[in-house]
């Protein structure tokens, strides 16, 4: 069975002058132990489209339809199912580690707490315990120190390394990791990212990647669905889509990778468009800016999106 | 941290002297003779000048505030002219009345501010929370020697709840206390609103829902526990200005406190008096002042462990 079936899934998001649909009718799966990812530049929905599976947006913002069954539960409807999953059988690595903790409660609070979540009868002790030792499995130097610390006293790399601890801690059958190294230095990246892989092989938990970051892509999904405007353009394993990228779009992405070597400026050899635009806009399937997979930073999810109908007003 | 607390004491002694010696100055150069209220109907002028230099008015500004010193730093606040009783001692008599009052005004916003504001921020834009919101600004807008009045017409004439003034029981206290609560209580739910949106809104708040953190804990454990850093500042700063501003509270209640007393001590031109209440009413509100500052480390681990990171 798959630890996470979606079909038709569309995102509404309510903003002040305009409805807008983010996410247009998404289907996909994720099977135990697999690593699926949604890849795409800013404001092609693919945050929107996780935090929707994880019903974060709030109600009066954004309207959810279709269907998204976690472990075999349509998380859509009612919020009390997504209230039963959340840190019991799925868990979120977010994006920023440096605000997505309580910066007025130590580190070892939060995990605890986190723990007793997902087991409520575990006493305090072994609570703690069990955080030394997630704290350990995920490499973090002197555990019972850092236990103690205070998020801002820990470097991004190290928050990270906290948070993703604090998801396994859950056993949860799927991770939804929101771009979980693009606020971090190159250099942090690469050990977040091996991280996320070794403690994958050891559990088999599924995991649900959002990057904008081919690289990333490559180094850590089976499969893979390319976003643009609330859609998927080309899905299929890793391998195929990098490769032999069929859709144009892709194939704009993979070029977007830098190349080592002589510098030629691009926009002296073909006429670029200018990349950022404005809400509503619909930008036609040949805009993406040459650099844009590389260096821009994800996270809006309207810019760019469908825009469905002007919201009237008075 | 022991150094930073003696700088503070040392701040407050200074401040307490600037506003003792402003006000001292002022007094002795605004028009009206303090001798005339003191002596018998229909006075000679050799009697007047009696009084005079029995106070010791008959001599140059700077000259009295050179003996005025020279008294304060033998524990001496001067001598009533009204009571002809060391001003300090009445000033004391009537301070625990102001600082009951104080802190029961400070109770009574707390335990209503602090709720009605998370709800506030918890129904943010929905009808209820919209009614709320036009009260809390009515509640700052009206007058409090007007509110007194209304709380007095209703409760006290018309109800005869309560007795219209002075101190006989308990219960007197409570129409005072209402009074001066209401603005408080606008300002602070308004203040504690305004923390709770935010802070309801922010990354850690989204990402702790995400682990299962139940939405009682959510409010309470992290927004309200962040939200309540500058609550709890303005609480103290709020407190501290209870202790010298609750004058036309007192006086419309006739609540013994020092407000009431000051107000009398001006008409009677009694300078020491008013001396010896600025002395110690400033004092006290910049001791409650530093007493919020230093619990601020205490509240926020930034403040306290520094913002460097390892």
């Amino acid at each position: 069975m798959s630890v996470l079936e979606v079909k038709d899934l569309q995102v509404e998001l309510m903003t002040t002058d305009a409805v807008v649909r983010a996410v247009d009718g998404v289907s996909f799966h994720i099977d135990e132990g697999e690593t699926v990812t949604i890849i795409g530049e800013s404001g092609s929905g693919k945050s929107t489209t996780a935090m929707a599976l994880l019903r974060l947006l709030p109600d009066d913002l954004a309207v959810i339809s279709g269907e998204a069954r976690i472990a075999g539960q349509d998380v859509t409807g009612d919020r009390k199912v997504i209230n039963q999953l959340r840190g019991r059988v799925v868990a979120l690595i977010p994006q920023d580690p440096m605000t997505a903790l309580n910066p007025i409660r130590t580190i070892g609070r939060q995990m605890t707490e986190a723990v007793r979540i997902k087991y409520p009868k575990l006493g305090r002790s072994e609570a703690k315990q069990r955080a030394l030792s997630l704290m350990e499995q995920v490499h973090i130097r002197n555990p019972a120190k850092q236990f103690d610390a205070y998020p801002h006293q820990l470097s991004g790399g190290m928050l990270q390394r906290v948070l993703i601890a604090m998801a396994v801690s859950t056993d949860a059958d799927l991770i939804v990791a929101d771009e979980p190294t693009s606020a971090l230095d190159v250099t942090v990246q690469a050990g977040i990212l091996d991280l996320l892989l070794e403690l994958q092989e050891q559990t088999g938990i599924a995991l649900l990647l959002i990057t904008h970051d081919l690289g990333v892509a490559r180094l850590m999904s089976d499969r893979i669905h390319v976003m643009k405007s609330g859609v998927f353009v080309e899905s299929g394993p890793v391998t195929d889509v990098v490769d032999h990228p069929q859709h144009p779009y892709t194939q704009k992405l993979l070029g977007a990778i830098p190349e080592l070597g002589p510098w030629h400026d691009p926009a002296l050899t073909e006429p670029s468009q200018p990349g950022p635009y404005a809400v509503g806009d619909v930008p036609d399937s040949g805009s993406v800016a040459p650099q844009t997979g590389s260096t821009e930073a994800s996270g809006s999810a309207a810019s760019g999106a469908k825009l469905v109908k002007e919201a009237s007003h008075g | 941290m022991l150094t930073y607390v003696l700088k503070r004491i040392g701040q407050t002694i200074l401040t307490a002297f600037l506003a003792v010696a402003t006000v001292f100055v002022l007094l002795r150069m605004a028009p009206g003779d303090p001798a005339a209220n003191y002596a018998p109907p229909n006075p000679s002028s050799e009697q007047l000048e009696a009084i005079r230099q029995q106070f010791g008015l008959d001599q140059t500004i700077p000259v009295q505030f050179w003996t005025f010193l020279q008294h304060l730093f033998q524990g001496d606040v001067g001598t009533s002219f009204f009571f002809k009783r060391p001003a300090l001692e009445v000033v004391l008599e009537r301070l625990p009345y102001t600082i009951t009052l104080a802190v029961a005004a400070i109770i009574l916003t707390s335990i209503v501010a602090i709720p009605l504001g998370v709800w506030m921020a918890r129904r943010n834009n929905t009808g209820p929370e919209l009614g709320a919101n036009i009260g809390t600004i009515a509640g700052q807008s009206m007058p409090d020697f007007w509110i007194g009045f209304v709380l007095l017409i209703l409760f006290a004439v018309n109800l005869r709840w309560f007795e219209p003034s002075g101190y006989d029981s308990p219960a007197s206290i409570i129409l005072p206390t209402v009074t001066i609560a209401i603005l408080q209580i606008a300002l602070i739910s308004r203040l504690v609103r305004r923390e709770m949106v935010v802070n309801l809104a922010s990354p850690y708040l989204t990402v702790a829902r995400s682990r299962g953190v139940s939405e009682r804990a959510l409010t309470w454990r992290y927004a309200f526990a962040n939200a309540a850093l500058p609550v709890v500042t303005a609480l103290g700063t709020r407190f501290a200005a209870m202790l010298n501003g609750v004058v036309i509270v007192e006086v419309v209640f006739n609540w013994p406190g020092v407000g009431e007393l000051v107000v009398n001590a001006l008409k009677q031109r009694d300078f020491p008096l008013i001396q010896a209440t600025v002395l110690v009413t400033v004092m006290l509100a910049l001791f409650v002042q530093l007493l919020v500052d230093l619990l601020y480390p205490l509240m926020d681990p930034r403040v306290r462990l520094g913002e460097a990171s390892s």
